[in-house]
């Protein structure tokens, strides 16, 4: 058994304590947050203001093919965690993460923009192929959906529910957590707190989103906004390609409709811009006309954690492991990641 | 005889100009614009600017390319207004610290055409603050003499519109502009999807070619910015080698003459 400290309780922090500490280590978390969550102040884990979408093809539209093989890897992990969680909560599975495929859709004046989306995701074809749906498998699927509009299933693509997963991992986990505890430095085998405690242990990982000791780590500005539509059916998250914007609309429990998000360089997490508002607004109502109606429940902006190749680093030296720049990609990839890092950190 | 490239008397040691958006990775793209070849790399801050700052990713790449003396030629996009361009302009200049502005003022949402009367108002604005004035134009020539009897030396219709990569769509008009505009530094900025469409431009005897998204948009951007620095420089010497002119009858290179007649 291994004494382990993790500083930082976003996605990649809960997933290694949950991990940890159901192989029988014993785990200790600091994060700055007052409790396990929800949160929706933008404020905390910017897991909490993404989407968690576990959607690794369509991710080839801008990422890399490692990317989507981590996250094709982590689509089964994610199936295993829901299962645990259901078991350690009494929960339904479905209520941590759903598998009902996802959807790219194209509005018949950008075929330009999905010819070459579909281009890119052509150029991993190990990975899936995107299946072309005529207009009636379409609206079985989807009977919200604006009519005219082209689509293309993304067999085996899914959803986490963030919301609901990160304090989940928290509360079913026996780590000990110290809540409300702000981390000033992760060295080899310690963690530093800001009120002056030092933390011993055979480990120490730094798992804190934008605030890590990374070098060249950047914050990428996201923003997203969540509606309140009853009534209107939609069954799985949707991808909408268009020459200008990258907008996905994804269901929540509750009438929820979560519509995202923008990607600005920029360390900025003031509120949700006017500009971004009105495109995604207009984007989400293009592609599912009831959405006019919904109400305009929150808007919430956070940064993404990114290195200068935007791809994820584990860092590991004796008794210390970095684990950041997830950028867009933290719920699509973390368990795939995070088990290789503890392979490497022969943490079984 | 040395190919000069000359814009607001500067010496630029590449006619390929690049921007700098829609990247997979800050890292990609600096790699790319070294693959290039690029001398100007243009920066659009517009919206980083209200966003309240650059959180590292253009005070990386600035500090990279002027390590290596490539100019910085800031942009307007995004602005519908002289007076939005032109204020953004002066901020450019403070931040950057160069007179150099790519100016564009847009007319027209969906095609993102520039707006002529809103783009000649800033440029002569911009021009009497001393500014050098690099204006995205549309390839009418009227507009263009009007920027340039205004005090822009360079002028940059569009090939096609940006992003569209079509090509160049009216390869008439901008021969016309290139005919009637001998003095003007004339570069193609925008439309462009492959090295060819920037060959075709450089045979039309264009100073110089800017693009974007046909590189970033790539599936392997570094390979492509490469590739089209190579092509500017080729199509360019082809071009001050002398293309000769087509005509419809076959000629033989090696003449048929002497050979013997194969009959029976």
């Amino acid at each position: 058994m291994a004494r382990v400290a993790i500083a930082g309780a976003g996605v990649v922090g809960r997933l290694l304590a949950w991990t940890l500490s159901r192989r029988g280590h014993a785990v200790t978390v600091f994060d700055p947050a007052p409790g396990a969550g929800p949160a929706a102040d933008g404020k905390g884990a910017a897991g909490f203001t993404a989407a968690g979408m576990l959607s690794p093809l369509a991710e080839l539209e801008h990422a890399p093919p490692e990317i989507a093989r981590l996250g094709l890897r982590s689509l089964g992990l994610w199936r295993q965690i829901a299962a645990e969680l259901s078991q350690a909560t009494g929960e339904a599975a479905c209520a941590f993460a759903r598998f009902d495929d996802s959807l790219l859709l194209a509005h018949p004046g950008d075929g330009g923009a999905a010819a070459r989306v579909l281009a890119r995701l052509a150029l991993a074809p190990d990975i899936g192929a995107p299946e072309a749906l005529n207009t009636q498998a379409l609206a079985a699927l989807e009977p919200s959906l604006a009519p005219g509009l082209n689509g293309w299933r993304l067999a085996g693509e899914g959803q986490v529910f963030p919301q609901r997963v990160l304090p989940a991992l928290a509360e079913a986990c026996p780590a000990s957590w110290r809540w409300g505890e702000r981390v000033e430095s992760v060295g080899p085998g310690c963690v530093l707190t800001v009120s002056g405690e030092r933390c011993a242990c055979d480990l120490a990982i730094d798992a804190r989103g934008v605030g890590a000791a990374l070098a060249n780590l950047r914050g990428v500005r996201g923003e997203v906004l969540w509606l309140y539509a009853p009534g209107v059916a939609l069954n799985r998250p949707l991808r909408l390609m268009h020459a200008r914007h990258r907008v996905y609309v994804v269901p929540r429990p509750g009438d929820v409709v979560v519509v995202g998000a923008s990607e600005i360089e920029s360390a900025d997490r003031s509120p949700v811009s006017v500009r971004t508002a009105f495109e995604l607004m207009g984007a989400a109502v293009s592609a599912i006309p009831a959405l006019a109606e919904a109400r305009v429940l929150h808007m919430e902006t956070n940064l993404r954690p990114a290195l200068p190749d935007n791809l994820p680093r584990v860092e590991l030296t004796d008794g210390l492991l970095r684990v950041g720049g997830l950028f867009r990609h933290g719920w699509l990839i973390a368990p795939a990641l995070i088990e290789d890092a503890l392979a490497a950190a022969a943490l079984h | 005889m040395e190919d000069i490239f000359e814009v607001y008397g500067e010496r630029l040691s590449s006619r390929l100009l690049v921007g700098t958006a829609g990247y997979p990775s800050p890292v990609v793209l600096a790699d790319a614009i070294d693959a290039s070849g690029a001398g100007v790399v243009t920066v659009g801050l517009r919206r980083t600017l209200a966003s309240g700052g650059d959180n590292g990713f253009l005070a990386g790449l600035v500090g990279r390319l002027t390590a290596r003396g490539v100019r910085l030629l800031p942009n307007t996009a995004g602005c519908r207004t002289a007076v939005e361009a032109v204020s953004l302009a002066r901020m450019a200049r403070e931040l950057y610290g160069t007179h150099w502005i790519k100016l564009e003022v847009t007319g027209d949402e969906y095609t993102l055409q520039p707006d002529p009367w809103q783009l000649l108002a800033a440029a002569e604005t911009l021009v009497a603050e001393g500014f050098a004035v690099f204006p995205y134009a549309t390839d009418d020539l009227v507009l263009c003499q009007r920027l340039f009897d205004a005090g822009c030396q360079v002028l940059m219709p569009w090939g096609a519109p940006i992003g569209s990569g079509q090509g160049l769509l009216n390869p008439w008009a901008l021969r016309t502009l290139r005919e009637r505009l001998p003095q003007a530094v004339l570069v193609v900025d925008a439309g462009l999807g492959s090295p060819v469409h920037a060959a075709q431009a450089m045979e039309l005897g264009f100073d110089a070619v800017l693009l974007n998204s046909a590189i970033a948009h790539a599936g392997d951007p570094v390979g492509m910015a490469r590739a089209f620095g190579q092509v500017v420089a080729g199509a360019r010497a082809g071009y001050r080698a002398g293309v000769m002119a087509p005509q419809a009858m076959a000629v033989a290179s090696t003449p048929v003459f002497g050979q013997p007649m194969l009959e029976g």
